[in-house]
């Protein structure tokens, strides 16, 4: 998968290719409209991650653009702007998503493995960990036959630890992505716990749960098969 | 008092003096008034009876004696003739008693001498100066009832003009202090006056208006500018620390490190955009046109927020009608709304203790929800406090940095609703929403 990153601020465009490389996505970096231009003229993308405010003008400008030369491509608007109206306009515009800044990385790569998931339909509609079975579109865990009931936010975060596998998630991470861009007064990821131990205690009736790796001072991770 | 009120009484109270005044005045005035009108009457008599004396010689009143007198039936007036000595001479009018047929009464007499014929006479004309007494009483009576009429007059014709002429007064309280609301408009409508003392307090309240404004305008765009601007920097942290975390190679002490920064980070993130938020509610830039079911969505929070519940092993009554319907809001403020303050329900709970959540009507008969709790309470002195950005009232506990209530407070006013709190030490609080 090829990705194009406009984003002036070069360190996080750094870290941003940093991280989605060990995804295997291929990136190249844009800082300004024009070599963002220039780029899309040379070469074909998958991903085009536009950060608005650019420079030397607006990163709407090239959605407009790109759309015209790439119409297979998805897009994903990365801003500290994030009001209402750009967010509407980007959308409008044909911009798959919107990611207000500061995000997690994982959280943009889980948004971008959403819309190819989207895009092409998942090859296959069960993922299997150990021994059971989840049905993400669907939303529901199966052992066997067995359907296993968990709360919206129980499978929330199973699905998402699923769809990291193997890689480690901090409690902040898993909150953050439950809890959306919600404002939270204060910093408290004990519920993180207690869900996780909800998940543990209704599935391991059913069989082993080894697979849900708890990374002692650090997270959560579900251990590649 | 009102100004018109007081002009008016000020008025009313100055001229029922001057008529006090003219009506203890009247029975001098008429004395006087009388006093000249009889000196005038009785000269006009003497030109009278001189030119009769002149036509028909004095015998026309002698008539055969040597003096003459009459008076009339009252005795009001006499005239009276007589010889006098050659060398006496007098020409007056003076107050005098005279004494006719046994009454002695006060005249106004006018004595005049002229020779007729190598004699000199004596000529008295009397007027009875009594008379006018009589008149005072009445006169004073009905003086008084002019007087009262034409006051009543012209305090309506004040009232009216003073009206008029204060009008420009309250409409500049009207529009300018008590229907304006904060942030002002921009465009501040001047009052036509032609008083130019109003002129001048209009434009100095509209000028105030705007440098308030402006003050606003600018602490707001700072507010947005700052959060903007903090925001890129705290993801260039947040992404390298995400990467450091993926290194394969990394000691268990390293990635705790890292996730403890991740965590501060993520503080600073949190505060950055509660101030955003704020900043755009304050800016208008979310629509109000959901309706929300209220018993939906408080069991949604409840549902979220369920785990803390049972940390502290709290009771949550949630008695709130299912048919209650929140009209024209925005759902994510009013979601975070109940969320904030369900939190701190929570929070400053007691072990055991329990959170009640109900709506009905309020004293005054409007829609209200109120939310209690049974925990610590505010202190009456930080009641004021509570909803001031990055105020901390409590701080035995972590208890976060302090923009929730802001939030709180500033979504209910992007809704116009009211917030008020009651709370006791130690038994807890209430927040009432209407």
């Amino acid at each position: 998968m090829k990705v194009l990153i406009v984003e002036d601020e070069k360190t996080l465009a750094f870290e941003m290719e940093a991280f989605l490389k060990k995804s295997f996505y291929v990136c190249d970096i844009a800082h300004s409209v024009k070599s963002a231009n220039e780029n899309l003229e040379l070469n074909q993308y998958d991903f085009i991650l536009i950060d608005l405010s650019l420079p030397d003008g607006d990163g709407l400008e090239i959605l407009k653009n790109a759309k015209m030369s790439h119409p297979n491509a998805s897009y994903i608007i990365i801003t500290a702007r994030s009001n209402l109206k750009d967010r509407v306009t980007g959308l409008d515009l044909g911009a798959d998503d919107y990611l207000p800044k500061p995000f997690y990385l994982l959280e943009l790569q889980s948004r971008m493995q959403a819309i190819s998931r989207r895009k092409f339909g998942i090859t296959e509609e069960l993922l299997s960990i150990g021994q059971f079975k989840v049905d993400l579109p669907k939303r529901f865990v199966l052992f066997e036959e067995q359907v296993i009931e968990l709360s919206r936010k129980e499978f929330d975060l199973l699905s998402y630890l699923l769809l990291h596998k193997g890689r480690v998630l901090t409690r902040v991470q898993l909150s953050e992505h439950i809890w959306g861009t919600f404002v939270n007064d204060d910093f408290d990821s004990n519920y993180i716990d207690a869900h996780i131990k909800n998940i543990r205690k209704k599935l391991n009736a059913w069989a082993e749960t080894e697979w849900l790796e708890t990374v002692r001072g650090v997270g959560y991770r579900v251990k590649k098969s | 008092m009102k100004l018109s009120t007081k002009l008016t009484l000020f008025i009313t109270s100055s001229k029922l003096v001057v008529v006090l005044l003219f009506l203890l005045a009247l029975p001098f005035l008429i004395k006087q008034i009388e006093s000249r009108y009889t000196t005038y009457t009785l000269k006009q008599q003497k030109k009278k009876v001189l030119s009769i004396i002149q036509k028909n010689g004095l015998d026309y009143y002698f008539q055969g004696d040597d003096t003459y007198g009459s008076y009339t039936m009252l005795k009001e007036e006499f005239v009276a003739l007589l010889p006098v000595a050659d060398k006496f001479k007098m020409d007056t009018i003076a107050d005098s008693k005279r004494l006719i047929e046994n009454d002695t009464l006060d005249y106004k007499v006018l004595s005049y001498t002229f020779k007729q014929g190598n004699k000199n006479y004596l000529l008295e004309i009397g007027k009875t100066t009594e008379r006018s007494d009589q008149y005072n009483k009445p006169l004073q009576r009905f003086a008084l009832y002019i007087l009262l009429a034409l006051i009543v007059i012209t305090i309506l014709i004040d009232l009216t003009f003073i009206r008029i002429i204060i009008r420009p007064l309250s409409r500049i309280i009207k529009t300018k202090l008590l229907n304006s609301k904060f942030p002002f408009k921009s465009e501040q409508k001047r009052i036509i006056t032609s008083t130019t003392d109003f002129k001048y307090l209009d434009e100095s309240l509209i000028n105030l208006m705007n440098q308030i404004n402006d003050a606003f305008y600018k602490e707001r765009e700072f507010t947005s500018n700052a959060s903007h601007e903090l925001m890129t920097p705290i993801s260039v942290l947040q992404s390298k620390m995400e990467n450091l975390l993926a290194e394969e190679n990394l000691d268990e002490k390293s990635s705790i490190a890292i996730v403890e920064m991740m965590k501060t980070v993520s503080r600073l993130k949190n505060i950055t955009s509660s101030l955003l938020l704020i900043s755009r509610i304050e800016n208008d830039q979310y629509i109000k046109k959901e309706n929300v079911n209220l018993f939906m969505l408080l069991s949604e929070i409840t549902d979220e927020i369920g785990h803390r519940l049972e940390e502290k092993h709290l009771q949550i009554h949630l008695n709130v009608s299912q048919e209650s319907i929140l009209k024209n809001v925005n759902r994510d403020l009013i979601f975070q709304l109940f969320f904030n303050l369900i939190h701190n329900a929570i929070k400053f709970n007691r072990e055991r203790g329990s959170i009640t959540i109900e709506d009905g009507k309020s004293n005054s008969g409007a829609y209200e929800i109120r939310i209690s709790d049974t925990g610590i309470g505010i202190p009456p002195a930080d009641l004021s406090l509570i909803f001031d950005r990055f105020k901390k009232t409590n701080l035995n506990e972590d208890v976060g940095f302090g923009l929730g209530l802001a939030i709180v407070k500033s979504i209910a006013v992007y809704h116009n609703l009211k917030i008020e709190v009651y709370s006791e030490i130690n038994k807890g609080s209430t927040f009432k929403i209407s």
